[in-house]
């Protein structure tokens, strides 16, 4: 029930300032590359620091933060077929993300404001989850176990 | 339309870093983990959402996150409402007709997939990656490829379009 709420209250307050500044984590890129224009991008670099100096300092004051920095545990090796799904999936996201013109968080803010595009954006957003869970999560076993 | 509120303006960088400390506070103290660096995800929280909902539902046995055993999480509820009552105070909700609804539609399809295949939203890679996680980087870098990539594809296919159009009359002349 705690996690349920801040997560409610913490979306709330996020989507809130997503809609008054327009954050999104693919168009920052995509202003970048195009025009050298770092406004969007900005905001990823925000989040980057937010996080890290939450972790830091929430870890320090004995919040629950295992395990931090990754990198320096000592971890089980990764299998190839991890590293190439994330390479595929990453390209994946950047490529589908840069075509839509934005992160679903971003979708999701502008169906909001009215925007019928992207209410058939999330239409095919949430079959695709139906999709994901009765057909792509098997084949993703299936890859796995073929590639190790 | 609009509530007779005071205009409200914030920078990326700023709405950038509330969700960076927010995320990593509701990880730290409001038990949204495990996994780790779950604070905020547009596709992990609603599958767990709509798995969570269906699972209770219909019995369909979909699975979801340990965070979200007794209740969901409601992170896509709140980004719902949260932009919502933005823009209804700021009058910016106008209803516009759908362009391209089966592009629109086949994107948001591959994009949950691509993004629940990598484990992470473009939200949470950046979040894993502030973790220390090497394979949240390697995601973060290939989405930026990604994005990179589909923009020359887009600008060389617009060059072309060009071209073939300032060519269009000179062979009109010729036959």
């Amino acid at each position: 029930m705690t996690a349920a709420i801040a997560t409610l209250i913490l979306g709330f307050v996020v989507g809130y300032l997503g809609q008054r500044s327009r954050l999104c984590f693919i168009s920052g890129y995509r202003d970048y590359f195009l025009m050298h224009d770092t406004t969007l991008l900005k905001g990823v670099g925000g989040t980057f620091i937010g996080v890290l100096a939450g972790y830091i300092l929430f870890g320090f004051f004995g919040g629950s933060v295992p395990a931090f920095p990754l990198f320096l545990q000592p971890s089980l090796p990764t299998s190839a077929s991890v590293w190439l799904i994330t390479i595929v999936s990453g390209l994946g996201v950047g490529i589908v993300g840069a075509l839509s013109g934005g992160c679903p968080y971003r979708m999701h803010v502008l169906a909001t404001e009215g925007k019928k595009t992207y209410w058939v954006y999330l239409l095919g957003f949430y079959a695709g989850l139906i999709f994901y869970n009765v057909a792509t999560v098997y084949l993703v076993d299936m890859l796995k176990s073929v590639l190790n | 339309m609009g509530l007779p509120l005071q205009h409200v303006k914030v920078s990326p960088f700023n709405a950038g870093l509330v969700l960076g400390l927010g995320a990593a506070l509701v990880q730290a103290y409001f038990k949204v983990i495990p996994p780790v660096a779950n604070g905020f995800c547009m596709v992990c929280h609603p599958k767990d959402l709509f798995n969570w909902t269906a699972d209770h539902l219909f019995n369909l046995n979909w699975g979801y996150g340990m965070a979200s055993t007794m209740w969901p999480l409601l992170t896509v509820v709140g980004v719902v409402l949260g932009a919502l009552v933005a823009a209804y105070q700021h009058g910016e909700i106008h209803l516009r007709p759908a362009r391209q609804p089966l592009f629109y539609f086949v994107n948001g399809f591959l994009m949950i997939n691509f993004g629940l295949i990598l484990g992470a939203c473009p939200i949470r890679i950046v979040l894993l990656s502030a973790y220390g996680s090497y394979l949240g980087l390697i995601g973060w870098v290939c989405i930026g490829i990604g994005v990179l990539l589909t923009i020359r594809f887009q600008r060389w296919s617009a060059g072309r379009a060009v071209d073939q159009a300032k060519r269009l009359p000179h062979q009109r002349k010729m036959t």
